[in-house]
C-alpha cells in the first residue's frame, strides 16, 4: 500500500479475468435475470411521508458509503416489524 | 478521483471488479447491461454481444386448432381463434365473438384502494386434496370414453371421430383457473426469436447443445400463475449519512481522501395499491434457484397484458399443453408479501435522495389491507435443454413470452473454453501492467 502509484496495477490481470468470466457467464446463463415486478407493475402511491432526525456526526473517516448501505437493494430484506 | 501526481497518469483499470454470477433476488440489471465494455474486448467476442436481440417478426397466430366448444349462434363444434386476436371464429357460420374479458366481467380492474380482506375468484380457491387430474368425457360424436390428464393439458381429441374435448366447467376443485390468456405470438415467431437469441451466443456454448439445437422443437405451454392486486402501506426505519465535508490528507506519495457526515435517523411511510402482480402459482416453477435450475428464466419473461385475459375457455388451449396449478393462495402470501416490500422499497428510495452517502435500512414494515387473487393461465413458448451432469445435470430453457415476444434464455456453457479465453485476456492485461510499471518508473 505504501507506494500507491503502481503496485495496484498488478491486480489488473486476475481482476480483469475475472470480471470478463463473470460477464460472459451472465451474458450466456442470465443467471442475473428476473421479472423486474419493482418497475414493471402498476403501482399506484400516495406520497411518501416520514422523518429525518439528526443523530450523530462522522469525522474522517475513510469509507465512502454509509456501512450496510441497501438503499437501492429493494430484495434485501432487513428486519420485519409488526 | 484518485490523481496521483508524480508518475505519469495511470490508465483506468479496463474492467469494474464483477460481482459474480449474479441472482434473481437481486434486482435485476436494465436492459443491456453487461458489466463489461465490449469495446475492450477480442472482435469475435465484442461482435456476439453487440450483435441486436430478438425482434418482433409476426404476431399473428393460427395455432389453435378446433375445439368443441359450441358456437353460440348455429352449435357447430369447428371454432378457432381468429389468428392474431382474442377473438374465436364459427368456421361453419362465419359467427365471431370475443371470450368476455375478465376485467370487465368481473370488475378486477376497479376500487383496488378500497380492497380489503383476502378476496379469491373461484378459480383460486384452495385445489381440493382429491382432485382427480383425469377426467373422463362421453364423446358426443361417437359414444366412445375420451380422458383429458389436467395435470399437462385441458383438451384432448377423441380417437375415432376426431372431436376435441375441453375441460370447460369450472368444477369446484380450483384445478381451472379464471381467465386464460391467448397466444399471439405464433410458433414460427417463437422459433425465429429463439434462434436469435442462440446466435447470438454460440462461441462459449456448449458443442453437444449446438448440434442438438431445434428450435422448432419449442412447445407452447399455459403456464399457471395467480395474478394478484393489493392494497397495503409499508414503513422502513434506518440510518441515512449526508457528506459535510470531503479532504484529502498526506503528501503526494500517499494521498488519502476523508469524509465528514452528518448521521440522521430516518423513517418513510408509503400507502400503495399494485394492479395485476403475476405470481408462479406452481411450486417447481415458483423455485427461482439458479444453483438448481433456471426457472429464472421463464420469470424473467413477465409481465403480461393480463387486463386481455378472458374467462375461462378451453377452445383457446387447443393444440397447447398446460401445467397445473399446485400452489394455494396461502402459500403464496409469503412470495407476495415479500414483492411487495420490495415494491415499497423502491418507492421510497427517491424520498431519501438527498442521503448522498447511502442509506441503511434496518426495518421494515407490512399491512396489508386487501388482496385479490384471480387464477389466470399464460402463454409461454418454450425450449428446453438438459444438460447432463451432477444431481441429474441442468435443464436450461430459452422463453418466449406468447404475448409480447419478449425472449430470455439460458445456453450452458462449454466451461474450459470460457475460462482459457478470461485467463488469456488476464494473462495480456497483467503482462500490459507489467510493462507499464517496467517504464513508469
Ligand atoms: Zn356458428
Ligand atoms: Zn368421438
Amino acid at each position: 500500500m505504501s507506494d500507491d502509484g503502481g503496485l495496484w496495477l498488478l491486480a489488473i490481470g486476475p481482476t480483469g479475468a475475472a470480471a470478463l468470466y463473470w460477464a460472459l457467464y451472465r451474458f450466456y446463463r442470465n443467471t442475473d435475470k428476473s421479472h423486474a415486478f419493482e418497475r414493471e407493475t402498476a403501482v399506484d402511491a400516495k406520497p411518501v411521508t416520514g422523518s429525518n432526525d439528526k443523530v450523530d456526526k462522522i469525522t474522517g473517516t475513510r469509507q465512502t458509503r454509509i456501512d450496510g448501505d441497501n438503499v437501492a437493494a429493494y430484495r434485501k430484506r432487513v428486519q420485519r416489524v409488526e | 478521483m484518485s490523481n496521483t501526481q508524480g508518475p505519469p497518469p495511470l490508465p483506468p483499470p479496463p474492467v469494474p471488479a464483477s460481482p459474480g454470477p449474479g441472482s434473481p433476488q437481486d434486482v435485476p440489471p436494465l436492459p443491456g447491461e453487461l458489466g463489461v465494455d465490449p469495446t475492450t474486448l477480442p472482435g469475435p467476442i465484442r461482435d456476439e454481444l453487440l450483435a441486436p436481440d430478438p425482434q418482433a417478426i409476426d404476431t399473428a397466430s393460427d395455432e389453435l386448432k378446433d375445439g368443441l366448444n359450441r358456437c353460440p349462434k348455429c352449435g357447430s363444434t369447428d371454432i378457432r381463434q381468429r389468428a392474431g386476436t382474442d377473438l374465436l371464429i364459427c368456421l361453419y357460420c362465419r359467427h365471431e365473438w370475443r371470450g368476455e374479458r375478465v376485467e370487465e366481467a368481473f370488475g378486477f380492474g376497479e376500487g383496488i384502494d378500497q380492497l380489503s380482506g383476502t378476496v379469491i375468484a373461484s378459480g383460486a380457491r384452495d385445489i381440493a386434496a382429491d382432485a382427480a387430474s383425469l377426467m373422463t368425457f362421453k364423446c358426443t360424436g361417437c359414444g366412445a370414453e375420451v380422458t383429458v390428464n389436467t395435470d399437462h393439458a385441458m383438451t384432448a381429441r377423441c380417437h375415432w371421430c376426431r372431436h376435441v374435448f375441453g375441460v370447460n366447467e369450472q368444477i369446484p376443485n380450483g384445478a381451472v383457473p379464471d381467465a386464460v390468456l391467448p397466444f399471439h405470438i405464433k410458433q414460427d415467431d417463437a422459433v425465429a426469436r429463439i434462434r436469435q437469441f442462440v446466435d447470438k451466443r454460440r462461441l462459449f456454448a456448449l458443442k453437444a447443445f449446438k448440434e442438438q439445437f431445434t428450435p422448432e422443437n419449442v412447445v407452447g405451454v399455459y403456464l399457471p400463475y395467480m395474478i394478484v392486486d393489493g392494497n397495503v402501506s409499508a414503513d422502513v426505519a434506518g440510518h441515512g449519512e449526508v457528506e459535510t465535508r470531503r479532504y484529502t490528507r498526506g503528501n503526494d506519495k500517499n494521498k488519502q481522501t476523508y469524509y465528514d457526515a452528518d448521521v440522521y435517523r430516518i423513517d418513510r411511510h408509503v400507502d400503495f395499491t399494485v394492479d395485476d402482480l403475476p405470481i408462479e402459482s406452481s411450486a417447481t416453477r415458483g423455485n427461482l434457484d439458479t444453483g438448481t435450475n433456471t426457472n429464472n428464466i421463464i420469470n424473467a419473461i413477465l409481465p403480461f397484458d393480463t387486463k386481455n385475459a378472458v374467462k375461462w375457455n378451453a377452445s383457446y388451449l387447443s393444440g397447447f399443453t398446460s401445467e397445473k396449478r399446485d400452489r394455494d393462495v396461502e402459500q403464496l402470501r409469503p412470495r407476495l408479501e415479500d414483492q411487495l416490500l420490495s415494491i415499497a422499497r423502491a418507492q421510497v428510495h427517491a424520498s431519501v435522495a438527498r442521503f448522498d452517502r447511502g442509506v441503511r435500512w434496518e426495518q421494515e414494515r407490512l399491512a396489508v389491507h386487501g388482496t385479490r387473487w384471480v387464477a389466470m393461465y399464460l402463454p409461454v413458448w418454450l425450449y428446453s435443454y438438459h444438460q447432463p451432469g451432477r444431481n441429474g445435470g441442468m435443464l436450461h430453457y430459452i422463453a418466449v413470452n406468447g404475448r409480447t415476444g419478449e425472449t430470455m434464455g439460458s445456453v450452458p456453457i462449454q466451461q474450459w473454453k470460457l475460462l482459457s479465453v478470461a485467463l488469456t485476456v488476464g494473462t495480456f492485461l497483467e503482462g500490459a501492467a507489467l510493462w507499464f510499471l517496467a517504464h513508469a518508473s
